[in-house]
């Protein structure tokens, strides 16, 4: 098989992998070739809009697992390749020299058993990094149920190095993944956890959870994400909406994946990370989902009304993360300035506040943007679901989201 | 009448003639490079200046090496007005001091900022966007269309990423190229060096191809949406990007055929 084939199969049973960043590492250039960007450096971005930092590919689609969802299943009749640890290289080394990519994503379908396919990539890793001396990002995946001796090594060559728990609940990954089990990725992040420093695993671990797949409700979701960020320290959990590649009775019966439900986790995730929100400001058990129509954080304010309008002169940088139209820069931008002069409107734009949404929630030397006698819920809520143009949205797809027909 | 100062168009002799306008405390009207149209009220002075090397390191010395580099990066924009904004924020400094960063309330201060982060901005698209090929003497070549003068920039991050392979990135826009020779770069006319650009490597078609049909491959059909890629990726890159040959060859026959038709009518 010709090396370009290989690659269309490769890289093909890779994508459906949400995980691209390369932020978060320092490598240096020693001499060697290349060198790692704290920030993470987007490449190009693909038909989807997802952006392609790193050469994605597995190295081998064979795998003896069946789980149901993934293309790669055994009982998938479909060509299986398997990639010579030379031929990554020579891909990896050509593709980075020409500034197509930031480095390389390698993960792999399980052959003969979980320690064998890790030594497969620590070989070719090591090949990279030792007789190339690459010293660009690396992303690998751990094998489930592989050895602590394999992740110690595997995690020493690579700056990212993370497990898939894929779905959110036991029961689901029973159903949906009889052959892995929740404990063994686990372990792999805990190992991780415990001993990540400078040279193992410097850009931190990341996972990734299947959306729309399995019946769990955001709720759970959100609360699953919640306890990595808290317990495993991950840096990232990717949200990746359910691609209805194979047919089987225990999946659901859609044809357009639920992006809109995806992007509202993502906007929620964010909340957790960067703006203090815990699951239980966000979701409940009698709202278990969150809204399609209008983003978390601000149907968090319109459920808080009696704590708004805030007055952006004075309040806490904890209460300006609050504001809906106020993120972390322009918070930031907001107490630095406020000290040495008196902030109006026109300098809040400047400052990067999206008036547009902030102006319902907020007053600044005590003046309102809008006659406030408007500020009730009601039409807070259409003036914010206008503005984002969701009106207008696919009803389709709504209808989509909202009812799940098991076939 | 509006007092238009001149400069010779380098950054030297901006900051020679910013000095000159600080000492004998002018205020202009505007300051201009030599590409200036002169409108009827204008009154053009050209003041004759010696352009001074030394003069980077007294500037450093009194507005620190923070603000330096933001009036570098808004001299390297394409903003209309940058001069004189470069001239107000410095003029300012000696007012708030270290305490100007945060005076986001003046023209002046805001603007440097905005045209500062746009210029980071692009420059870090293009570490991302730049597609070098292999030409036959194992020379990496490049070229550019950014807005902004962003080669310096790129440059340095280039000169540290590839430091073991000879490069030449050419910024088609304005006709400079940067070329570095393991060692360090050097900027220099486009008119003054001629490249062999179709003398391609033997691999370099092999691998270029296969660049394509990942790109080709890695997007979810399913998912597809148009509007998500233009936002990071704005169609005015397209024409340099390896990955995207085939979307611009559909585009200049659509806009062919358009053409025509209308044409017909």
């Amino acid at each position: 098989m010709e090396l370009k084939e290989k690659l269309q199969i490769l890289s093909d049973s890779a994508k459906y992998d949400a995980s691209c960043s390369s932020s978060g590492s320092t490598r240096k250039n020693n001499g060697g070739f290349g060198n790692t960007h704290y920030a993470g450096i987007c490449h190009s971005f693909s038909s989807d809009g997802r952006c392609i930092s790193l050469l994605k590919i597995l190295l081998t689609n064979a795998c003896i697992y069946d789980c149901k969802y993934c293309p790669n299943r055994r009982s998938n009749n479909i060509k299986r390749a398997i990639f010579t640890p030379e031929e990554i290289a020579y891909i990896t080394i050509n593709f980075y020299k020409r500034n197509y990519i930031e480095g390389l994503f390698l993960s792999s379908g399980i052959i003969k058993n979980p320690d064998y396919t890790m030594s497969l990539l620590i070989e070719t890793i090591t090949l990279l990094r030792n007789k190339y001396h690459f010293n660009g990002y690396i992303h690998a995946k751990a094998i489930p149920g592989a050895s602590e001796s394999m992740l110690k090594k595997l995690g020493s060559l690579t700056d990212r190095l993370s497990a898939n728990i894929e779905l959110p609940t036991n029961e689901s990954l029973k159903l949906l993944a009889p052959n892995k089990k929740e404990n063994e990725v686990f372990k792999i992040m805990n190992y991780i956890k415990t001993n990540r420093n400078k040279s193992f695993v410097p850009a931190g671990q990341s996972t990734q959870m299947i959306i729309g797949a399995s019946k769990e409700t955001d709720l759970e979701i959100m609360q699953k994400s919640e306890s990595m960020y808290n317990n495993q320290k991950l840096k990232r959990v990717y949200y990746s909406a359910y691609v209805p590649v194979n047919k089987d009775s225990l999946l659901p019966s859609i044809t357009i994946p639920p992006l809109k439900r995806e992007n509202r986790l993502y906007q929620a995730d964010w909340l957790l990370r960067y703006y203090n929100f815990k699951v239980e400001d966000l979701l409940d058990k009698e709202n278990p989902n969150f809204n399609i129509l209008i983003d978390p954080k601000a149907s968090w304010a319109l459920n808080h009304l009696n704590e708004f309008p805030k007055e952006v002169s004075s309040c806490s940088y904890n209460d300006l993360l609050k504001i809906p139209g106020i993120g972390v820069i322009s918070a930031k931008r907001i107490i630095k300035s406020r000290k040495h002069f008196k902030l109006t409107f026109q300098d809040l734009k400047k400052m990067g506040v999206v008036l547009k949404r902030a102006k319902y929630f907020i007053t600044c030397g005590n003046k309102f943007y809008i006659d406030y006698s408007y500020l009730n819920k009601h039409f807070i809520e259409t003036n914010l679901s206008i503005e984002d143009k969701i009106v207008n949205i696919n009803k389709e797809e709504v209808k989509q989201l909202s009812l799940f027909n098991y076939e | 009448m509006n007092n238009i100062y001149i400069y010779n168009d380098s950054f030297i002799s901006l900051l020679n003639l910013i000095k000159c306008l600080f000492k004998n405390k002018i205020r202009p009207y505007n300051i201009k490079n030599t590409f200036y149209n002169k409108n009827m009220f204008d009154n053009i002075i050209k003041l004759n200046i010696e352009s001074d090397e030394e003069i980077i390191k007294e500037f450093i010395n009194i507005f620190n090496t923070y603000n330096f580099k933001l009036i570098y990066n808004v001299f390297n924009s394409n903003e209309e007005n940058k001069e004189i904004i470069i001239y107000y924020y410095l003029l300012n400094y000696f007012k708030y001091k270290d305490k100007l960063g945060m005076m986001r309330n003046l023209k002046c201060v805001s603007e440097t900022l905005r045209i500062s982060e746009k210029i980071g901005r692009e420059c870090h698209k293009f570490k991302g966007f730049t597609r070098f090929k292999e030409l036959k003497n194992k020379v990496l070549y490049a070229e550019i269309n950014p807005d902004n003068n962003i080669l310096y920039l790129l440059s340095i991050h280039f000169k540290k990423r590839l430091s073991n392979e000879y490069w030449c990135i050419k910024d088609i826009n304005r006709n400079i190229i940067s070329i570095y020779n393991k060692e360090d770069f050097e900027i220099i006319s486009g008119n003054n060096i001629e490249i062999f650009k179709n003398n391609l490597s033997s691999d370099e078609q092999n691998i270029s191809d296969m660049w394509k049909d990942f790109y080709k491959i890695v997007g979810i059909k399913e998912r597809k949406n148009e509007r998500c890629r233009m936002n990071f990726m704005p169609k005015k890159y397209w024409k340099v990007l390896t990955e995207m040959e085939e979307e611009n060859e559909k585009d200049s026959i659509w806009k062919r055929v358009t053409r025509e038709n209308r044409r017909g009518n």
